[in-house]
């Protein structure tokens, strides 16, 4: 427990110092103002549209599979990637950190990012929910909202895993960026191929970590009630209706993702030599 | 007590044998409680692969050490916060003040905070302590470095290379602490080019070359190993000449009052039966005491000399 507190007064120091945390914590933060104050001027305009909670938790919590995810995979990499360039990871383990607490430290982290990304995003939706047009329906959160952002949670522990394996095996941030967001973008590419090649290799593109991200991030894979909604709807249009993997499967998807990751990650930090 | 023992340490670079580089081979040596150990060679040697090893930042190949006694991981962890250690360049965070940098190394050595104050008075950082690090100029690096190595007032402190880049001042002012901390019974490893200081300021040493130890013990120990005799007669040209001529004999030259002649041996009774068998007779001889440097410069030195070479 000493080990602990001592592993997040020491990150917490190494974070509330660097420039670059605030402004990415800052970035993210004025683009889900953006997004909260585009919905409630769209309430304002569009009598049809309404925003207010709970309904409107997937509008405000889709930033988090999206944007979010981006945001905490590349802060991440700009917390973890400079200790071996600056050799600052190197002293910590010289004054007595051993490799294993050092990578430790860096998962407490990602874990309070997570954390502080998804207090941002539901702080935002609870203020702009004050100064929404539409009529409040009492409580604020439902079971299914729950779900959801836990759900939008785990996206962001998984990239964020990504993140910190980079990090461990580029050891340098400039890079380790690049190789993240290449990593984003042929895996879309990867994934499209595959939709389009054919049933088989559809159903096994449905499993790759975009995807599982994705769905786990949707509304509707928490809430059956609005699946089958949007289902009647779709269908009625002629189109295939929506399917979604259980939320168990999908959870224990993106922890097998993440747990892999974070191995890869810690193996690479006990073998190498700092 | 035993506060470093190591035991046949190994480190390979690389895994392709062709291109691998083995930079430590079977090194062992001991470093005794109280100890001010100056750990020599030239760049390249092995130096700064021995200090990581033993600060656990480089996995060994082969071969075993132990801190204080403790050579698990868990025990070497545990050892690790009874060391104050700094390797190579001052490694610091940059967009921290020099204050900021200490309380992290305060709280993974579990100091209190009026440590890091006492700390940075004895470096004579107190005044720029909320500074960034990246202001600093390299001999504040090193101080900063030294007071972080100081923070939970280490029983065995190992510096590499302290002196680095640092003027007369800051070399006079990093001789001194390290003074005072041999002084108050610190074990002291130092890895240091300074070859006069470590002469001055070191009980043992240990000369590495292209990885080997080639020399180890009290400084007073090597020096002796140095195995040189000043030979003096009435005919110094015939005494050189003989000289050339003595199969143990490694090298020979005049100086202003006598002749330096090393030997493979340290029986200098046979150096005088030889040269009264060729007919000379020495009028003074005693073993010549070398400088660590010059013991030192012999130990280390390997092929051809690069000055002699680029002069040709």
């Amino acid at each position: 427990m000493k080990t602990l507190s001592a592993l997040i007064r020491i990150e917490a120091i190494k974070a509330v110092k660097r420039p670059a945390f605030w402004i990415t914590i800052g970035s993210f933060a004025a683009l889900n103002a953006i997004n909260v104050v585009d919905f409630i001027r769209t309430a304002r305009r569009v009598e049809e549209f309404s925003f207010s909670l709970p309904e409107s938790w997937p509008e405000i919590s889709s930033i988090l599979p999206t944007a979010g995810t981006l945001f905490v995979g590349v802060l991440i990499i700009l917390l973890f990637a400079p200790e071996f360039s600056w050799r600052t990871g190197r002293q910590n383990v010289i004054d007595g950190l051993s490799k294993t607490r050092l990578y430790t430290a860096k998962v407490i982290v990602l874990a309070g990012l997570v954390t502080l990304f998804v207090a941002m995003v539901v702080c935002m939706g609870v203020v702009g929910n004050l100064f929404s047009p539409s009529e409040p329906s009492g409580e604020i959160f439902r079971a299914a909202d729950y779900s959801l952002l836990a759900g939008c949670a785990l996206t962001l522990l998984l990239f964020g895993s990504l993140g910190l394996m980079l990090s461990a095996l580029i050891r340098s941030p400039g890079p380790a960026i690049g190789v993240f967001i290449l990593c984003f973008l042929v895996e879309k590419s990867v994934i499209e191929l595959m939709e389009r090649a054919g049933d088989f290799t559809r159903r096994i593109a449905v499993y790759f970590p975009s995807n599982v991200a994705e769905d786990i991030g949707s509304d509707l894979a928490h809430n059956p009630e609005a699946l089958a909604r949007v289902n009647v709807s779709v269908t009625e249009t002629g189109l295939e209706p929506f399917e979604f993997l259980d939320v168990e499967i999908l959870v224990a998807i993106i922890l097998a993702y993440s747990t892999l990751f974070l191995v890869t990650g810690l193996l690479s930090m006990r073998a190498r030599d700092l | 007590m035993a506060v470093i023992e190591t035991a046949e340490l190994t480190k390979r670079y690389g895994k392709r044998h062709a291109n691998s580089v083995l930079a430590l081979d079977r090194v062992s040596f001991t470093v005794d409680e109280g100890q001010v150990f100056g750990f020599l060679g030239p760049n390249g040697s092995g130096k700064t692969t021995t200090i990581g090893l033993l600060l656990g930042i480089i996995n060994p190949t082969g071969g075993s050490f132990q801190l204080f006694g403790a050579s698990d991981s868990k025990g070497l962890l545990a050892a690790r916060l009874r060391v104050g250690a700094t390797l190579e360049t001052p490694n610091f965070y940059p967009y921290m003040s020099g204050r900021d940098n200490l309380r992290i190394t305060a709280a993974i050595k579990r100091v209190d905070r009026p440590r890091i104050e006492q700390c940075l008075e004895l470096v004579g950082l107190a005044e720029r302590a909320k500074h960034r690090f990246r202001t600093y100029s390299l001999g504040m690096k090193q101080r900063l470095a030294l007071a972080a190595t100081m923070l939970n007032d280490p029983e065995l402190i190992i510096l590499d290379e302290p002196a680095n880049g640092l003027d007369p001042q800051g070399m006079h002012e990093i001789r001194e602490i390290i003074g005072i901390l041999a002084g108050r019974g610190k074990t002291i490893f130092l890895s240091s080019h300074l070859l006069g200081e470590v002469e001055r300021t070191c009980s043992h040493v240990a000369i590495v070359r292209k990885g080997r130890i080639v020399a180890q013990g009290s400084v007073e120990e090597v020096v002796r190993e140095g195995r040189a005799a000043k030979l003096r007669a009435e005919n110094e040209d015939a005494l050189v000449a003989a000289l050339d001529g003595y199969s143990s004999a490694t090298s020979v030259h005049r100086t202003d009052n006598g002749v330096i002649v090393k030997l493979k041996h340290q029986d200098f009774a046979d150096v005088s039966r030889y040269l009264a068998d060729q007919g000379i007779y020495l009028s003074y001889l005693a073993p010549h005491r070398q400088s660590l440097e010059q013991v030192f410069l012999e130990l280390t030195r390997g092929g051809p000399d690069l000055m002699t070479e680029i002069a040709k």
